[in-house]
């Protein structure tokens, strides 16, 4: 569906994507993941055609950009926003003939919409009437209506509460399974990781690791520890042999570097805690997340600090 | 161009809805009756009573003079006098001051309008007082300072030995009458109210359509670019649809407005029966004014663009206003020639162009030639600033914060 090919964007000073590849086909779920100002909204606007890269090339189905791709694509943006003094259900029908939807057909579809995500009520009502997170219910069916065969959501779910979280991640696994083709942007790891089929992780502009998620997981190695418990747990962050520690209040991950250390850590952790779970598996992405991205920024500020 | 359309589509059914257009529609008109029609026909509305003045007398004689003549020629609807003298002071011996107190009692409890005080210097240094509580009643002091005028001239005469009547008749006023000389041939009765007016209605229409649909234009950027709404429109349509889009829905806002103030303004001058506009001059115009039109809108598109708060916009908005006032400025001196060729020249300028012709047109009908050079010199500059604004909507609609540089927008422009 989508081939990005080593695009590079600057502005001014700031070369915001440097040299940014991957290819996302359909019925993919792709996470576009870093840290804030990594590039990844760069990226998006580039394969929207709403900014032009300095370098490199973007395919549609081997095809470069054209006016009629327009319409097969859907976008959520990251910064929120629409009409505030207009209907509900007149925005979203303008959104729709934008896309190339007839009137009538975008109407219908409109309210269809609308009932789905229990907004019905409000479809004669001005847009600032909504709640925020309403509104952004709004947006999202204003990147779908027209049935797009690419859909780019910039961090689609922040601002959702539990419940709509989960509406959200219905409709992802359900335009998935009609085939279609969806770029998701995010920080946060444990999002991705549910729903991600392909990952690329960007970090000042470049791409850090990219792949399908289980084989970037495997490189990860499964040397590490996921365990739940109770009690006192700082020893860990003295104790030979544990790396990558990811210390919470009832739990922990980390990676045994050392394998001399694996036959006795079972031991060592059963006699200073009282251990509800212990579990080897692949890294998090979370973790792999902070092992690539903040330990080269921790190694940076060193640098700078020398 | 499909979506070209449905933006101005858009544009114009969902602006044309709102209270405040449908109110600015209706109270515009409203205003304006209010402010220029309603004062001047209170001002010329005759008076319904007599109007009482009082007289100061020195002379012992103007005032009674003053009174006959004034009887005799204000009469009110019904026949009465609209003025009525009441002489103040003791006539025979006369105490200025206290003829005066007495006469600021009366005006202070309104029994009189106001009073004169003519002094018996006035045959030698022609003044006289008039007080009142409203000295700014135009019409009385008007006819009381004319009245006076015309009996000390007529005294004076008396006193030379000439006769009022034959000098009247010799002194009469010597009327001009201009003719207009059209291109044609054609003679047109004009005077200069005539073509002071078709010049100003032609340039009124225009600034009002320019600046109003140039704000719009502004504000709908600058609305689109703070709620973000920017990025899921340049996702859905070109920037050249987007901005064609916008430029035709909102100009058609703006035609809307003005033809129904048009429409009005026909109607009230139907009902006067003044026709103040010529249809040539008004065809003519007619290029001038769209290409002139389009040619704002596209710089107020290039430079609203990358603005992104409303302060900004105003600011800017009010810059450009300011240069389509210029050639008003220039009006009088354009008037008194108007082929010049330093005026030509200035008329060349296409920010001018529009306003220079609106002027210009109804006076003296500029050579076929230069209408034509005009017209193929503010079609180009509109097609070269429309160019221009599409690249610069393009690149900067995205940016926020800062305002690019004259040498950021020059980048902009060769950028393809």
């Amino acid at each position: 569906m989508l081939t990005v090919k080593n695009i590079r964007k600057e502005f001014s000073t700031v070369v915001a994507v440097d040299d940014v590849s991957f290819e996302v086909k359909r019925g993919e779920v792709f996470g576009l993941l870093g840290p804030n100002g990594a590039g990844k909204t760069t990226t998006i606007r580039t394969i929207l055609n709403i900014i032009q890269p300095n370098r490199g090339d973007i395919f549609f189905d081997g095809k470069p950009f054209d006016d009629a791709i327009r319409n097969k694509l859907g976008y959520l943006p990251e910064e929120r926003g629409l009409y505030k003094k207009n209907k509900l259900l007149n925005t979203i029908v303008y959104f729709a003939t934008l896309k190339g939807v007839p009137q009538t057909e975008a109407r219908k579809r409109a309210y269809d919409w609308l009932k789905r995500l229990d907004l019905l009520a409000y479809a004669e009502r001005k847009v600032e009437e909504l709640s925020k997170g309403n509104q952004q219910k709004v947006q999202f069916i204003i990147a779908i209506l027209h049935n797009p065969e690419l859909v780019i959501l910039d961090e689609p779910f922040s601002g959702l509460d539990p419940v709509n979280q989960i509406v959200l991640k219905d409709l992802f696994m359900e335009m998935k399974d009609k085939g279609k083709a969806i770029i998701f942007s995010t920080h946060m790891m444990e999002q991705a990781e549910k729903l991600s089929d392909k990952i690329c992780l960007i970090d000042h502009g470049r791409v850090v690791i990219e792949g399908k998620l289980s084989e970037v997981k495997s490189r990860f190695g499964k040397n590490t520890v996921h365990i739940e418990f109770d009690g006192d747990a700082e020893f860990l962050k003295a104790t030979d042999g544990i790396d990558k520690l990811l210390l919470y209040e009832n739990s922990a991950e980390f990676e045994i570097s050392d394998h001399q250390v694996v036959t006795n850590m079972f031991a060592l952790l059963t006699q200073k805690l009282k251990i509800r779970k212990y579990e080897m598996i692949e890294p998090s992405l979370h973790s792999i997340f902070l092992s690539m991205v903040g330990g080269n920024k921790i190694k940076k500020s060193e640098g700078v600090s020398l | 161009m499909r979506k070209a359309l449905a933006v101005a589509r858009w544009e114009f059914i969902e602006k044309v809805k709102t209270k405040a257009f449908i109110i600015s529609l209706i109270l515009t008109p409203l205003f304006m009756i209010g402010a220029f029609v309603l004062p001047t026909l209170l001002i010329t509305k005759p008076d319904t009573e007599p109007r009482i003045i009082g007289v100061i007398d020195e002379t012992n004689e103007l005032g009674k003079l003053l009174s006959n003549k004034l009887e005799d020629k204000f009469k009110l609807p019904d026949g009465k006098p609209n003025y009525i003298i009441r002489h103040i002071g003791n006539r025979a011996l006369l105490n200025l001051e206290e003829a005066k107190k007495e006469a600021d009692n009366l005006v202070v409890k309104e029994d009189i309008e106001g009073y004169l005080i003519i002094r018996s210097s006035i045959y030698n240094d022609s003044v006289f007082e008039y007080r009142a509580q409203n000295v700014g009643n135009i019409k009385v002091t008007e006819r009381l300072n004319r009245t006076i005028r015309d009996l000390i001239i007529e005294k004076k005469l008396k006193a030379e030995g000439l006769d009022p009547e034959v000098i009247k008749k010799l002194t009469f006023p010597i009327e001009l009458k201009s003719v207009k000389i059209s291109k044609t041939g054609e003679e047109e009765e004009s005077d200069f109210k005539t073509m002071f007016f078709s010049a100003y209605i032609f340039i009124m229409a225009m600034f009002i359509l320019i600046i109003s649909t140039g704000q719009l234009l502004v504000r709908s950027m600058v609305e689109e670019k703070s709620n973000r709404i920017i990025e899921v429109l340049m996702s859905s349509s070109s920037a050249n649809d987007l901005m064609v889009g916008k430029i035709l829905g909102l100009s058609a806002l703006g035609f809307v407005q003005i033809g129904t103030w048009a429409l009005i303004g026909v109607a009230i001058a139907l009902k006067f029966g003044t026709a103040i506009i010529s249809l040539t001059s008004a065809l003519v115009l007619l290029p001038f004014f769209i290409l002139g039109y389009l040619f704002y809108a596209a710089i107020f598109v290039g430079v609203g663009a990358p603005l992104s708060t409303e302060q900004e916009a105003q600011q800017v908005t009010g810059y450009l206003v300011m240069i389509l006032f210029i050639p008003l400025l220039l009006a009088m001196w354009i008037m008194q020639d108007p082929n010049s060729p330093l005026i030509s020249i200035l008329t060349f300028i296409p920010l001018l162009t529009p306003t220079m012709m609106a002027i210009r047109i109804p006076i003296q009908m500029p050579s076929v030639f230069e209408i034509l050079a005009n017209i193929i010199v503010l079609s180009l500059s509109t097609v070269a600033a429309m160019w221009a604004a599409a690249k610069i909507f393009r690149t900067t609609v995205l940016s926020y914060g800062k305002r690019p540089s004259i040498k950021e927008l020059w980048h902009y422009l060769k950028s393809k």
